[in-house]
């Protein structure tokens, strides 16, 4: 029993990454524009399509490679043409429109790819355990926590380090301020926006190695993301990370003992977290300045 | 000049009466339909298009359209031509399935009503069915209670029940596979009513049944339940899980290595998932409900081919369950020589399927005391590709008739009670 605890406690964090990965998409979205993006698990699925398009041609790693940006592309595009129209307003507005975008992608994608599931294959080396005991390690969970590892250092560099970055983050914290001071603030949200539209692409690629190739496949994906934010709390990226891992490692552990409540628990989790710190975990203290 | 003028004077005149016959024409036509709409016999479907159980739905709607071509152009039924309205019942709101079934009846008017996939939502549609008296096929929901504790006059059902597919699948696994067996379903009507049909079948028959885990709907990491499977050290891993969550359990299951160590097997399994699968997934010992793959039956053949045509890839048991659901409300109506609710349902009580509606080496009937099909099953296992076409991606080991699974009537817990 001890064993199967632990095993579910690696396998929890294995999770939790991809669920990480796919929030700090969200979070940076929210944080500098204050759009609720519900479209999110639309471009993960797009993502993810546009691998399995790209690997007859460009194989498992040139579909990786190309098909996050391309998803970032049209998120650009769409900020431009359609989110944008919306800052200042009530974040109902947004919400509503990407609720409204989530339909027209899955409709979309079943158009283009059809409703039946198609399947993604990856290389065969990483599609088997690294040994027999530690069997739930298998060579592609490695690989996506490592990837998930380089995207993340990636952004905390870019958001640290580099002029757009250090931008992103004085406009979360006043963006009245940076426009005052000569940034292009309509040119640093779109950017924002490609950025974290580009993780949700990567987040689709990995996850199709993984699960079954769906429209739906982003749904259901899209929740724990959104837990991971408020359980982490709002604003602060280093929380998110570490909500999306807790919430990989509880929905592990509660499989051990009621399979059924792995959703629930999240949840559970959540509600827990709100009432003791409605702020979320790392709400203010865990914020990048 | 003037005889000039008269003479276009005429002309005008003439194409102004022509002008005013066609218009009467045109005005007179919506009576001819209007009078032709009377002759027309709606059904509806009431199957999801949209959400986790889009792929399904639209095959079952692929088959009843068939169907509906045949026999409109065999006469249709009762010498009324057959229309289709098609409603979205959504994947998984229940609600919303029976909104739609209400619409289709009340509004539209339909005289008889297909659905649903998802067995939920096939149990309150069933129950709009009895109150409103219209006759009620379900395709493809499988949760036993539907010709069971939940049986209703008007609803009769096609596909098979856990039970059923329990008690056929049981004797080979057991037997074949290995003794000690670890169930894996999802925790809704029709992973519990596998699982308990498998449970009641395979401890019958001399095994063991080492755990048992229900995982919630559209789950998407099953590293934990396999974890936790694994750790009881069973002989066979039974998958219960269809559609998208069965694609995500037996890929991880394959990806942590599981075939290697025990062996995968699972009940229902359905071209639409195997498709789905990478070439390395494609493994275990499965029941297929209906397979297209048929070289010696009669009529199977044609029917691929109508199907291949219609949609560029061969026909699933859920294609089949849409043909048959809609076959046989015509022939039962034809052979009771009227639409009226009652005299169509004692007609299906018992009825037999044709040949070219069974597409099975059996001759399938409703039974009359619970309204369930009693079919034939295919027992077999998978292949990662096909040798004589790329869909053919399972093989056929034994094909089992109903009467060698079929439960007793008296155990299903259905009572009929018909309007007085």
């Amino acid at each position: 029993m001890t064993q199967v605890i632990l095993f579910n406690v690696l396998n929890g964090l294995i999770v939790g990454a991809f669920y990480a990965l796919m929030a700090l998409g969200l979070s940076l979205i929210l944080n500098l524009s204050g759009v609720i993006n519900f479209a999110h698990g639309g471009f993960l699925a797009l993502g993810a399509y546009l691998a399995y398009s790209l690997a007859p041609y460009l194989g498992f790693w040139g579909g990786l490679a190309l098909a996050p940006f391309l998803t970032a592309a049209l998120g650009l595009i769409i900020e431009r043409v359609l989110i944008r129209r919306l800052y200042g307003r009530d974040p109902l507005y947004s919400l509503l429109l990407t609720f409204g975008l989530a339909f027209i992608f899955q409709d979309a994608l079943r158009f283009l790819w059809g409703a039946q599931s198609v399947p993604y294959q990856i290389p065969g080396w990483l599609a088997s355990p690294l040994s027999a005991s530690l069997f739930f390690l298998t060579g592609y969970r490695v690989f996506m926590v490592v990837i998930v590892a380089l995207a993340v250092t990636a952004l905390f560099l870019i958001l640290g380090y580099t002029r757009l970055g250090i931008r992103i983050r004085a406009g979360t914290l006043d963006l009245d301020t940076v426009s005052v001071l000569g940034v292009n603030v309509r040119v640093l949200r779109n950017l924002n926006f490609g950025l974290g539209i580009y993780l949700a692409g990567l987040a689709g690629v990995l996850a199709a190695g993984m699960l079954g190739l769906s429209p739906t496949i982003g749904d259901t994906l899209i929740m724990p993301s959104f837990v991971a934010i408020i359980v982490g709390g709002l604003g602060s990226l280093p929380g998110t990370l570490a909500g999306g891992l807790l919430i990989g490692i509880a929905s592990g552990l509660t499989a051990v003992f009621l399979p059924a409540g792995t959703e629930a628990v999240i949840y559970v989790m959540m509600a827990l977290v709100l009432m003791v710190r409605p702020h979320g975990l790392f709400g203010d203290a865990g914020r990048l300045r | 000049m003037g005889k000039l003028q008269a003479s276009l004077h005429v002309r005008r005149r003439t194409l102004l009466k022509a002008g005013v016959a066609a218009g009467a024409l045109q005005f007179a036509s919506p009576f001819i339909i209007r009078a032709r709409a009377a002759d027309i016999l709606k059904v509806g479907v009431d199957n999801p298009l949209t959400g986790v159980y889009t792929a399904l739905g639209k095959n079952e709607n692929f088959g009843v359209e068939l169907a509906v071509e045949q026999i409109n152009a065999k006469g249709g039924i009762v010498g009324r031509q057959v229309q289709t309205v098609v409603e979205d019942s959504t994947s998984d709101k229940t609600d919303i399935a029976v909104q739609k079934a209400r619409k289709l009846i009340q509004s539209d008017k339909v005289d008889f009503l297909i659905g649903n996939v998802n067995s939920s939502h096939a149990i309150a549609i069933a129950q709009v069915a009895a109150e409103l008296k219209t006759i009620h096929i379900v395709p493809g929901g499988h949760a036993d209670a539907i010709t069971g504790a939940s049986c209703q006059w008007t609803t009769f059902r096609v596909c098979n029940t856990g039970a059923m597919q329990g008690n056929a699948m049981a004797g080979p696994l057991v037997n074949k596979l290995g003794k000690k067996i670890y169930i894996i379903a999802q925790d809704y009507a029709f992973g519990h009513a596998l699982a308990d049909g498998l449970t009641k079948a395979a401890t019958k028959a001399g095994g063991t049944i080492v755990g048992t885990d229900f995982f919630p709907l559209a789950t998407t990491d099953y590293s934990a339940v396999l974890i936790k499977a694994r750790a009881a050290n069973p002989d066979v891993l039974v998958d219960l899980a269809a559609g998208d969550d069965g694609i995500n359990s037996i890929k991880q299951a394959v990806q942590f290595g599981l075939d290697k160590q025990l062996k995968i097997a699972g009940m229902q399994q359905e071209l639409e998932v195997v498709e789905g699968l990478p070439v390395e997934a494609r493994i275990g010992s499965w029941l297929f409900e209906w397979y297209w793959n048929q070289p010696n039956v009669p009529h199977v053949a044609e029917f691929v081919a109508a199907i291949r045509k219609k949609t560029g890839k061969v026909p699933t048991a859920r294609t089949w369950f849409g043909f048959a659901s809609m076959w046989s409300y015509a022939l039962a109506a034809n052979n009771a020589k009227s639409i009226e609710a009652v005299k169509v349902a004692h007609a299906l009580e018992g009825l037999k399927l044709p040949p070219e509606v069974a597409l099975m080496p059996s001759e399938p009937y409703f039974r009359a005391e619970d309204h369930q099909l009693v079919p034939s099953v295919f027992i077999g296992h998978e292949q990662a590709k096909g040798t004589v076409d790329p869909e053919d991606l399972f093989v056929v080991d034994q094909v089992v008739a109903g009467k060698d699974f079929m439960p007793p009537a008296s155990e299903t817990g259905c009572k009929l009670v018909y309007p007085t």
